[in-house]
């Protein structure tokens, strides 16, 4: 059984990276971006695990993206190493800011995390001479001079990068704090838990990864612009990908991704006006009727067991 | 071994504790009585640094406490068995145990050792060991709880009303275990409402009411008051 599940996994893996050899550019493209939201769904559900629902993801995308366009537009830096400093620039914001914002529990991190989103777009448009302002800054070149295939290799090898990490938190010692942190603090304190140094451990390395993806997405776009790159979009989406696919678990927001991803672009296809509706509907339906996430529903179907990636559903009454 | 002085503890302008005094020797088993509302939950809650105290002192082997965090008290040795918050439904009953030890680095390196302790006190956590915590009886909830706090291997235990909401033969049970838990050398705080019960395994004991401690005594002294007799005894 876990022979056949490698194996599977395994053939996913060589067919997605060797997709470039044979799929045209509009493929690679829709991949890319699903790449994109899967590695943020991923940060999302890793950061909700300790029991914080934060709607910061965007924000932490978007400061990433700019840290990386303005060190390449003024500085002169190299693409791929502005990617790498547009993640340390998030985490090492994200390590700041914890100190205030991880006191903060429930709604109330919430809304301050979605706050703090605004207010870096809010300074970044009001530092024109630094960032461009409102009307952004556009880069002499794009990463790999635009080849859909490099970039489509780079985001997917950090996608698989983020998998791993997801997968390797699941098996760590972090898993069972964070998940006692999640299920009831004080008694995850009373454990000898240091609940202040894992959450702090989890927003960093969460948003530093948030920076990471924004920082490639700026750099094949070639442009940062704050309308665009703190977009909501970079918040709801993977949050709705997460949840469609199945929370507190890496195939979850993997799965959640790739079919929202393919959804989405089917129905932009067939209908141009109004696919985001029907898409706003598949995600409501799915929520309601199976609010464990797909991958669970289909678990059950097969096994009777409720559990996926090793966690459990109970966990999901909370 | 713990020592509190003078502790006053206030949730905002409402103050629950009042100069309240009181020590815990080494080798001894202590309890705290006293209706609902007297305020043990909130002695116990600031002697493990959940609530932070208004004024006072409180030491343990000697070192002020009540400025530290809960989990620094944690790992210094003092362990509470909370009334409601309790175990981690969604993981298994060994889980949870091993929970107890994994982050309290003296007592991650015995935790082998330590689980077969617990389950020698409680034989029935190692017939149910892979099931999942939220799906056994309160009783058993209980008995996990206990076993998961000694799995930190702790000087000092604290019990917050152990016999609530459980029937009166489990309730029996629970009080010959803390006897045998007591008999391996373990120093308890007993918060309870069950005086008649408590008076069994208990070396010497304080009421609390209002706040404030309103006796102190021996077993003897406080089965023979006559105001103790009353309230709680029923005679």
């Amino acid at each position: 059984m876990r022979n056949k599940a490698m194996l599977i996994v395994a053939a996913f893996v060589i067919a997605a990276a060797s997709l470039p050899l044979f799929a045209g550019p509009y493929f690679l493209s829709v991949f890319n971006t699903i790449f994109v939201y899967m590695s943020l769904a991923l940060t999302w559900d890793i950061m909700l695990r300790t029991g914080q629902l934060s709607y910061g993801t965007a924000g932490l995308f978007g400061l990433g993206a700019y840290a990386s366009a303005l060190l390449v537009a003024k500085a002169g830096l190299n693409p791929l190493v502005s990617i790498a400093a547009g993640g340390a620039f998030a985490g090492l914001l994200a390590f700041f800011l914890g100190f205030g914002v991880l006191r903060l529990r429930k709604i109330y991190f919430s809304i301050t995390t979605l706050a703090l989103t605004t207010v870096f777009s809010v300074i970044i448009r009001n530092l024109p001479r630094l960032t461009g302002g409102a009307s952004g800054t556009v880069l002499p070149r794009a990463l790999f001079n635009g080849d859909p295939g490099k970039n489509y290799w780079m985001i997917y090898c950090l996608a698989l990068a983020v998998i791993a990490i997801s997968v390797w938190l699941s098996k760590s010692k972090t898993h069972y704090a964070i998940n006692a942190i999640r299920n009831d603090e004080i008694t995850a304190r009373s454990s000898g838990i240091d609940v202040f140094k894992y959450l702090l451990f989890i927003f960093v390395l969460t948003s530093t990864i948030q920076g990471v993806i924004g920082a490639f997405y700026a750099q094949q776009y070639a442009f940062v612009q704050p309308e665009a790159t703190f977009s909501m979009n970079f918040l709801l989406l993977p949050l709705a990908m997460a949840l469609v696919g199945g929370v507190y678990s890496t195939i979850g927001p993997v799965v959640g991704a790739v079919l929202l991803g393919l959804v989405s672009e089917y129905l932009k296809l067939i209908m141009p006006y109004g696919h985001l509706i029907v898409y706003g509907i598949i995600i409501v339906l799915v929520v309601l009727f199976m609010p464990q996430g797909i991958t669970r529903a289909f678990a059950k179907l097969f096994t009777r067991k409720m559990q996926v990636g090793g966690v459990d559903s109970a966990s999901l009454r909370d | 071994m713990l020592e509190v002085k003078n502790l006053d503890v206030a949730y905002g302008r409402i103050q629950v504790i009042w100069n309240l005094s009181l020590n815990i020797g080494n080798n001894e088993v202590v309890g705290v009585f006293g209706p609902n509302g007297a305020g043990k939950s909130t002695l116990i809650n600031a002697i493990v640094g959940v609530v932070k105290a208004k004024s006072g002192e409180i030491t343990f082997d000697g070192v002020p406490i009540h400025n530290q965090e809960t989990h620094t008290i944690a790992r210094g040795g003092i362990v509470v068995v909370p009334q409601n918050r309790e175990l981690f439904p969604a993981m298994t009953v060994k889980e949870n145990l091993r929970l107890g030890a994994a982050y309290i680095p003296h007592a991650r390196a015995k935790m082998d050792e330590t689980i077969e302790y617990v389950y020698s006190l409680f034989p029935i956590l190692k017939e149910r060991e892979k099931q999942l915590a939220g799906t056994m009886s309160g009783g058993q909830q209980r008995m996990l709880v206990i076993g998961r706090a000694l799995m930190s291997r702790p000087k000092m235990l604290i019990l917050d009303e152990p016999s609530l909401g459980l029937q009166p033969s489990l309730v029996t049970e629970m009080f010959q275990i803390l006897n045998r838990i007591k008999q391996d050398d373990m120093v308890i705080l007993l918060a309870e409402q069950n005086v008649r019960q408590g008076l069994k395994v208990i070396d010497r004991g304080y009421v609390m009411e209002n706040g404030r401690i309103a006796m102190e005594g021996s077993i003897e002294e406080l089965s023979e008051d006559e105001h103790i007799r009353r309230a709680y005894l029923g005679v």
